[in-house]
Parts: C-alpha cells; structure tokens; sequence
C-alpha cells in the first residue's frame, strides 16, 4: 500500500488555558509563516492577505496569499475587483470559503500587534457575518495578535495563541515567486508622505528617530489576558 | 432554473442553486443576504459587475464579495 501524503500533523500541539481547557491554537506551516514574514519585510509598508487554511483543520494555515492591495506604512486596503477575483480563482481552485477567507491577515509598522479602530471596524463589517472568522496581525518587531471570534451560536471570542507547526510537512521558500507576487499586487501609495522612504530627504534625522520611537513605544497598554509571540 | 452562487456569508457558499425565471440581482441579494447591506458588497455575474435589476439566466455565476477590507497600524 503506497503511503499517502497528508497535510495533517503527525500529532497536534496542546495548549491549555489557566482553567486547564485545551485552547485554540492558530498555526502556521513553516512555509506559510516565511512567506508572511517575508511579505512584511520585504517593503517599507503595511500589507495584507488571506490564510488559505487546510481542509481538515480551519486553524492550520497552510499558505498566505496576497490580492492587489493599496498601501502605506501604516494602512492597506484591498482592492475589491482583486477580492472577487480571488474567491472565485479559489472556488475554481475548489476550495470552499470556509478554507479560504476566514483568516484575515495584516501586519502593523513598530512593534504592535493589537487591532486599530480600523481593524475592528473592518472585522466586525467584514467578518461580522460569517459563521467564524480570525483577525491576525503580524508586526514587523514580529509581535503577533490574533482573535477569533464566533457569529453564530451562543457568539463569543477570544486570543488565540500563535505558532509556527513544523510537524507539518512543508515546502521550501520561493523568493522570485514571493517577490513577483509582491511586485504585482502590493502597491504603496505614491502620495504617501509617512513612509520613511519617501520622505527621508524631508526629514531631519532626530526628527526620524522621534518618530521611530512613537511607533515602537506606544504610549498606552491594552489590559489582555495573554499575547501571543510566535518564536520561529 | 439554476446558478452558481457565491458568498461569504454563514459558513461561506459555493455551490450551484435553484432560482425562479426572472429573478433579478437585488432579488437575489436580499433572498440570500437579508440582514445585510448591497453597499458593503461587490455584485458581479460572470465576473462582471452588474447592476441591481439586471436578471439572472440559467447557468450564470453570480458572486457577492465584501469590499473594503481595510487595515490600519495603531
């Protein structure tokens, strides 16, 4: 009998809470954690993506794709005809929304990782009327954030953990496929005066590194139960 | 007669459906979708935008996606 490959784990990673209930878990395939840390760092702005997750497991992230997106270094937003575009390449593909659409990634410039007005906005507009859905964010000092949160039943939601599955069987990175699909769909805005690229002939450096430090010392504290850091 | 429908809603759908004959795209949107807003989504039949009183044939593919999916640092 040949054997056949499998994208389920040879086992799964446990985690409990305080009260010692098995907790969900968000995680990643080594290959699709590289390809979304790769996208983070590969300019100097925010971008964003679907978690295309594996059918027998909805919290196993298994590939980050990207849609054409517009953005600066401190917001992206997807363009519409790309996200119709990409549902229905992924219901061609024979996915089912549920694999496809229910992880919404984006990274965030500095080190925080917790959701803006805008997230949650988006979120709750977005993501509000599907059964179940994740917001997940990644910052470039590599801090994650990721809540899952239930539509339906008795509703609810919570932090979930963040790692990287290396249990999992993986693919090798692909760079020049990486960067063409950089190069094709994430398009900083032009007129983007923030973006430390564009306005470094504007800026005195002690100005820039005021700057830099207002990013990575946020002023406020979010009060949660526990933050997740995915350790590569 | 039947279409494929697509949407994000619920647990997501991608399937093929039974509709009446003359059924228009805001019939169809307010059938499937009735807690939510048209505003909020981009329509398309065939992969091409429509408008809101174009009817559906037999066969047509027919997608309602969310737009503005938005993201912003702190």
């Amino acid at each position: 009998m040949k054997p056949q490959k499998s994208n389920k784990p040879a086992h799964r990673p446990v985690q409990r809470d305080e009260s010692g209930e098995l907790a969900q878990v968000l995680r990643f395939t080594p290959a699709a954690w590289a390809k979304l840390y790769w996208f983070c760092h590969h300019g100097e702005t925010e971008i964003g993506g679907f978690g295309i997750t594996s059918p027998s497991d909805p919290l196993l992230v298994i590939d980050f794709v990207t849609v054409k997106q517009k953005t600066t270094c401190v917001s992206v937003i997807f363009d519409d005809v790309a996200v119709a575009d990409f549902f229905e390449d992924q219901v061609d593909q024979g996915r089912k929304p549920g694999e496809f659409s229910r992880i919404w990634c984006h990274t965030h410039p500095g080190n925080s990782p917790f959701p803006s007005s805008t997230d949650e906005e988006t979120f709750a507009r977005v993501f509000g009327h599907c059964d179940w859905a994740v917001m997940f964010i990644l910052a470039c000092g590599g801090k994650t954030y990721a809540r899952l949160r239930f539509n339906i039943g008795p509703r609810g939601e919570m932090l979930v953990p963040v790692l990287v599955d290396y249990s999992v069987a993986f693919e090798g990175s692909n760079h020049e496929a990486w960067k063409a699909e950089y190069d094709a769909n994430v398009k900083p805005d032009p007129t983007d005066r923030m973006c430390w690229g564009l306005v470094e002939s504007e800026l005195d450096p002690e100005s820039e590194v005021e700057l830099l430090e207002q990013l990575e010392e946020p002023e406020w504290e979010l009060d949660l139960e526990y933050e997740s850091e995915v350790i590569p | 007669m039947r279409i494929m429908f697509i949407n994000n809603n619920g647990s997501g759908f991608a399937d093929y459906i039974d509709v009446q004959e003359g059924l228009t795209v805001i019939d169809l949107f307010e059938r499937q979708m009735p807690d939510c807003k048209p505003e909020d989504y981009l329509i398309r039949v065939n992969r091409q935008p429509v408008t809101r009183d174009t009817q559906l044939a037999e066969g047509d593919r027919v997608s309602i996606t969310p737009t503005k999916i938005e993201g912003a640092g702190c």
